[in-house]
């Protein structure tokens, strides 16, 4: 079994490289690339200048002349476009083995800072969100299993199907407008990750926390001057309906596999052997029917690794959340290639190791896994 | 084997045998279908003797695992339903007790094995942890000692090496071995009673044969004091029972010793039962003597006789009237019309 997994991770490499030389690719023969768009950009400026200082101008300027030869030269250099395409693969690749993703075009900063200053919102919502939806998911499976057919049966299936027929960021936009618009309720705020001024903080965090005590030296409300009870209770409450809204899909997945699972599981012979030999039937549902069941559920745990760059761009957008996934949608819109493939590099990382993972769990916990 | 502990239960062996250790009285199992009630099994009366190997036999469908389940209690409910009768062991009607005094007797005084031994044991459990569970579920012992027996009781039913095998998973096992530790599960508490539900049909003959001496050689040494043996192969019952039971259609068509019932059977059906059987008077390429028909579906059971249908003697009354069980002066029991019109 060693020497599979061993094969698994050598693996990882050639997929790695497959993975990134397509998208690399991609982002080399898509039309209106950073260098295109650096060009226009200048051109504005030109034309701006142009329209401003145009009064007393006595040399005009064609507005459709092309930017100087020197400048574009530059330009090209700084894009890695001067050379051919795989020598600027090589050179990016270079940079990845000593984890230099390189800097970002738009802001002018290593893309390493980029992913780092919004890590902390993607692991929060991740994780909390991949939790959550075990925690709910397997019990309501399991109760659901032990009740199949009843009304409780019923009614949750139907919640269940209803949550899976929706998207998350579609279902976050309605719920701010009942929730959070204050047209119907004004229970939740409208986004963001944490509270700006004082009077739109919670009630219970306003009662606990004094206005001198959390404002500085000219009146502004500091977020970090708050205690650690208020801070955790903001945060919970901005996060409330994002993390729901993450929580959905695989709330319904999750949900139904566990069940499913668990009653195919009871109508196994083991189970009745399990009743002969006199156990209680908490311990031949929670000890022989679970073990069986939680086979096919372990294979998401893999994937578990992928929380720590979760992000969704559309309920980030919704929910005006400055994360991993809104900064990864940006990006490639703006053609902000070196952001693009940094995330797309980690990812992928991520993923090809989470699969591992699976396989892992899945030997570890059906015995009958041997991988050869 | 000298290091499976002794057993304790010493009136089993003092027991006369005119007093039975389960008897079974009137037994009626209902299932609900969605043409309504169908009843599996009705008027099943049987005596379980200590020391004895009772074989019940019958067609698929006949109703003989429907009984043995009623047993244990074990019926899967809904749909089915212990609807009528008493299964008394040791002076107490099963059908009566709590939830929770029937599983106290679940696995210490009567045991089951199964038919597929592959499915029957838990994949993802080691055989050790299954066979210790048994008696960590109905013994206040240390790990330490349920591990010893355990290990004891696996190296009775001949698993060799059984102290190393102890963490090996079901799968690691062939199916004979498996039958082997599926039996040991059952008899580590040193039940009194053993119901084997066609405990060989899945395996090969070679490992049948194996597994019958093995049960015979249990039940002799008194592991297991009473087997009730579920079985459709008659030449299994012929080696190793002492008395039979005939089931057909959900009733006791014929029982008496094996000795009487293979010799000198009865009723019509265990003689085309008998007649079925291939046998060195058998002509080499000649078709076997089956019974005509099929076992009629427990929905549209015939009013009369229960085997009025495929019957080869059929009389007008049968068809009409469910005949009663007719004691011989053997001891056998027989429900055909047949035997009044000879005494008349």
């Amino acid at each position: 079994m060693t020497a599979y997994f061993i094969r698994r991770l050598l693996l990882i490499l050639p997929t790695f490289l497959g993975v990134t030389i397509i998208a690399f690719t991609i982002t080399r023969l898509v039309p209106g690339g950073p260098l295109e768009r650096e060009i226009m950009r200048m051109r504005q400026a030109q034309a701006m200048g142009e329209a401003g200082g145009s009064a007393g101008a006595s040399n005009i300027v064609d507005p459709t002349a092309s930017i100087p030869s020197r400048s574009l030269d530059q330009l090209k250099k700084q894009f890695d476009l001067d050379k051919p395409g795989y020598e600027a693969y090589f050179l990016w690749l270079k940079k990845i083995c000593t984890l230099n993703l390189g800097e970002s075009y738009v802001y002018r900063e290593p893309v390493w800072d980029l992913i780092a200053k919004r890590f902390p919102i993607s692991l929060t919502f991740g994780l909390t969100g991949f939790f959550l939806a075990y925690l709910v998911s397997i019990p309501l499976g399991i109760l659901k299993a032990l009740r199949h057919g009843s009304t409780f049966d019923v009614f949750s299936s139907g919640v269940v199907f209803v949550g899976y027929s929706i998207p998350g960021w579609a279902f976050g936009a309605l719920l701010l407008v009942f929730l959070a618009s204050g047209r119907f309720y004004d229970v939740f705020p409208l986004g963001d990750i944490k509270t700006s001024t004082y009077e739109e903080l919670p009630s219970i965090v306003r009662n606990m926390e004094d206005l001198d005590d959390v404002t500085d030296d000219f009146g502004t409300f500091e977020w970090d001057r708050l205690s650690l009870l208020s801070r955790i209770i903001d945060r919970s409450y901005h996060m409330a309906l994002p993390v729901f809204c993450y929580m959905m899909g695989s709330f319904a997945t999750l949900t139904m596999l566990t069940k499913n699972s668990l009653m195919e599981n009871l109508g196994q012979d083991y189970v009745r052997t399990a009743f002969a030999k006199g156990l209680a039937p908490n311990r031949v549902i929670f000890v022989h029917t679970l073990r069986n069941s939680m086979i096919p559920l372990a294979t998401g745990l893999g994937h578990a690794l992928s929380v720590l760059m979760a992000g969704s761009y559309l309920i980030e957008w919704v929910f005006n959340i400055d994360g991993i996934g809104y900064l990864g949608y940006t990006s490639i819109l703006g053609r902000d290639y070196t952001v693009v493939m940094g995330i797309l590099a980690i990812n992928t990382v991520l993923i090809l190791f989470g699969n591992i993972l699976s396989d892992v769990l899945y030997a570890v916990i059906d015995p009958r896994i041997r991988f050869e | 084997m000298s290091s499976a502990p002794e057993k304790q239960d010493t009136t089993a062996r003092q027991d006369s045998p005119r007093k039975p250790l389960l008897s079974v009285r009137d037994l009626e199992v209902q299932f609900r279908t969605d043409h309504g009630p169908a009843t599996a099994v009705g008027g099943v009366n049987f005596e379980l003797y200590s020391g004895e190997m009772l074989g019940l036999v019958g067609e698929s469908g006949s109703g003989k695992t429907v009984t043995a389940l009623s047993v244990m209690r074990l019926i899967p409910d809904p749909p089915g339903k212990i609807t009528g009768g008493k299964v008394l062991f040791e002076d107490i009607d099963l059908l009566q007790l709590t939830y929770s005094q029937m599983r106290r007797i679940r696995g210490k005084k009567i045991a089951m094995i199964f038919q597929e031994p592959m499915t029957a044991l838990n994949p993802v459990f080691s055989i050790g942890m299954q066979v210790m569970e048994t008696v960590r579920t109905h013994e206040k012992v240390t790990r330490k000692e349920a591990f010893e027996r355990a290990v004891d009781m696996l190296t009775a039913v001949g698993i060799p090496d059984a102290r190393k095998r102890m963490g090996d998973y079901p799968h690691q096992f062939s199916g004979g071995m498996r039958q082997r530790v599926m039996i040991a599960l059952a008899l580590v508490c040193h039940p009194q009673i053993l119901v084997a539900d066609e405990p060989t049909t899945a395996l090969d003959v070679t490992t049948q044969a194996q597994i019958m001496d093995l049960m015979i050689e249990l039940n002799q040494k008194r592991e297991a004091a009473a087997i009730l043996l579920i079985t459709h192969d008659l030449a299994v019952v012929a080696e190793t029972c002492q008395r039979v039971i005939v089931m057909y259609g959900g009733r006791v068509q014929e029982s008496g010793t094996t000795e009487h019932i293979f010799n000198s059977p009865r009723h019509p059906y265990t003689q085309g039962l008998l007649r079925s059987l291939p046998g060195p008077h058998q002509k080499p390429k000649s078709r076997l003597n089956a019974i005509a028909g099929n076992v009629p579906s427990i929905l549209d059971m015939p009013t009369g006789c229960r085997f009025c249908t495929r019957c080869p003697d059929v009389m007008d009354r049968c068809h009409r009237e469910e005949p009663p069980l007719h004691a011989l002066a053997n001891g056998q029991l027989v429900r055909c019309h047949l035997l009044e019109e000879e005494a008349t």
